[in-house]
């Protein structure tokens, strides 16, 4: 039984002076309970549109979007974002930061704090608890970043990007560092990049999408074991499925090209 | 679940923290930029004593700031300058705590509602700009010779620039943050006071200090048009009898509160800001 599921969801811009812009087209998509999906495609394929719609932040033009067999209009507590650039409140810790959703959904700060202490220690920033972010690295600021957004507990998590802006040891190590929180939490999880590797070593499945229209182009299943170390990164198995992938979306470029 | 363990390693550091900022070097006494500014004043006050002694001679003119300081000296022992000064104090803090909560309540209802917005801001525009001081005498007829006609000219000088920068400030917020109160199911009222608000309060403590200056000069105008007692009171009573180091006492008094004042809250307005020199 799916938890999530995409139902034909398009998504069209009215452009200033007139026109339309398709961001979005007959998408459909179902993930199923504690999968980890990688969204993968080149700029400008709907990515970032498909998880707003999903948070709720905006409602698709057409076709519906379900979990657990309710429609999403709205922000819910059952899904949680962690944003591309931290967007952390600067005036706050780094322990207020992570109760920040818990503060806004009314939760009593006696009960938030030993919440938020818990998820200071998975993500690995003991002794960080009384920063600001502006003393944090990149790194560390999307640690809280992730944690804010398990600590209220969300059936779903949604990750926008959330690596792209580090560098490349601190990203391999932030992913190694997802899968490992992943493991502990088993939360469903989608997560968009346009980076194929990391898709592949993060991934159950990689959706790959074509850009203008946006659309699933392909889903391509990633069957390497779990717990999957950073030596995994050095699989045969996890290269071919890379170059499998790489295909694909350079396919989606020359049609784009052809047909323009 | 071996494997689990090896890869969940406790604190694994990334990259390195950013360092703690050392704390800003102490402004010490024999700075070059303390001397500087001694020296300065040590100068200017000596130029007005020759001045005064030399050229003019006539100290209904100009008061040498020896007489002066001996005045104030004088009024500080018969308690008229405290007294004074307090009645004047009262009216500016008075005025100064309604034009602030004033100017934000109607900066944040502009920015929250664009009708209110449309509705306000030719008048807000006009009236800043306005020399607004000039309401001051209708002022003292609507509310009479005691602190109130005071307090509401001070208003009128405080409460525009709030409202200009709270305006500025609730302008200025991060939009991604306000999809990040929106993604966690924020209420409209609680993105407001946990978004908005804190990313404008440097905004509005900078008004604060601009104000402050302002509602000085509304104090001392109010008190001129008409007062039974404060700095300006003092002012216009000297000033009627060519008391000259009486009439500089005052203006000193309210220099200093000025100067007083505007560091107080500029050491807020620092310490609100600290978070953003290390972002």
């Amino acid at each position: 039984m799916a938890l999530i599921e995409f139902i034909d969801v398009g998504m069209t811009y009215q452009r200033r002076g007139g026109g339309e812009t398709v961001a979005l087209e007959r998408t459909s998509l179902s993930i199923a309970p504690g999968e980890f999906i990688c969204i993968v495609g080149p700029s400008g394929c709907g990515k970032t549109t498909l998880l707003h719609c999903l948070d709720g932040l905006q409602t698709p033009t057409s076709g519906r979007i379900l979990i657990d067999g309710r429609e999403i209009t709205a922000p819910g507590r059952d899904r949680a974002m962690v944003f591309q650039s931290a967007s952390l409140m600067p005036w706050r810790t780094v322990l207020r930061n992570i109760t920040y959703g818990l503060d806004l959904q009314g939760v009593a700060l006696r009960e938030a704090l030993p919440r938020a202490q818990k998820m200071i220690e998975l993500v690995g920033l003991v002794g960080f608890e009384d920063r600001h972010p502006g003393e944090l690295s990149g790194g560390m600021q999307q640690r809280v970043n992730l944690a804010r957004a398990l600590v209220i507990d969300p059936e779903v998590i949604l990750l926008d990007e959330p690596f792209a802006a580090l560098d490349a040891q601190t990203r391999e190590l932030m992913q190694t560092e997802l899968l490992r929180v992943w493991d502990e939490t088993k939360k469903t999880a989608v997560f968009i990049t346009h980076q194929i590797s990391e898709a592949v070593y993060l991934a159950d499945r990689v959706v790959v999408m074509s850009a203008r229209p946006g659309n699933v182009k392909a889903i391509v299943p990633v069957p390497i074991a779990r717990p999957r170390p950073a030596s995994a990164r050095r699989d045969p198995q996890m290269f071919a499925i890379e170059s499998e992938i790489a295909a694909l979306i350079e396919g989606s470029h020359t049609e784009t090209v052809v047909s323009v | 679940m071996t494997q689990l363990t090896q890869t969940s390693g406790g604190l694994v550091t990334d990259d390195i923290p950013v360092p703690r900022r050392p704390p800003a070097a102490r402004k010490g006494l024999l700075s070059q930029r303390s001397i500087t500014q001694v020296i300065s004043i040590i100068g200017g006050l000596a130029l007005w004593e020759l001045l005064a002694r030399f050229a003019v001679h006539n100290t209904a003119f100009l008061a040498p700031p020896s007489l002066v300081a001996i005045r104030f000296y004088q009024m500080l022992r018969d308690g008229s300058l405290l007294f004074n000064g307090w009645v004047s104090f009262q009216e500016l803090i008075g005025g100064f705590v309604i034009g602030v909560a004033a100017g934000i309540i109607i900066g944040a209802a502009m920015v929250q509602w664009k009708q209110v917005d449309d509705a306000l801001e030719v008048w807000i525009a006009a009236l800043y700009a306005a020399p607004i001081v000039a309401l001051a005498p209708i002022l003292i007829i609507w509310f009479g010779f005691g602190p109130w006609s005071k307090i509401a000219v001070v208003f009128i000088m405080v409460v525009f620039p709030m409202v200009i920068c709270t305006q500025a400030g609730l302008e200025s917020v991060d939009r991604r943050l306000l999809l990040v109160a929106r993604s966690f199911c924020g209420s409209r009222w609680k993105t407001f006071l946990t978004v908005a608000l804190p990313s404008a309060a440097p905004f509005i403590v900078s008004g604060m200090r601009q104000s402050v200056g302002r509602g000085l000069v509304g104090v001392v105008i109010g008190e001129l048009f008409g007062a039974k007692a404060g700095l300006g009171n003092i002012i216009t009573t000297a000033s009627s009898v060519f008391d000259m180091p009486t009439l500089f006492v005052a203006v000193v008094t309210l220099a200093l509160a000025g100067i007083i004042l505007t560091g107080i809250l500029r050491s807020f307005e620092l310490r609100l800001a600290a978070w953003r020199d290390v972002a």
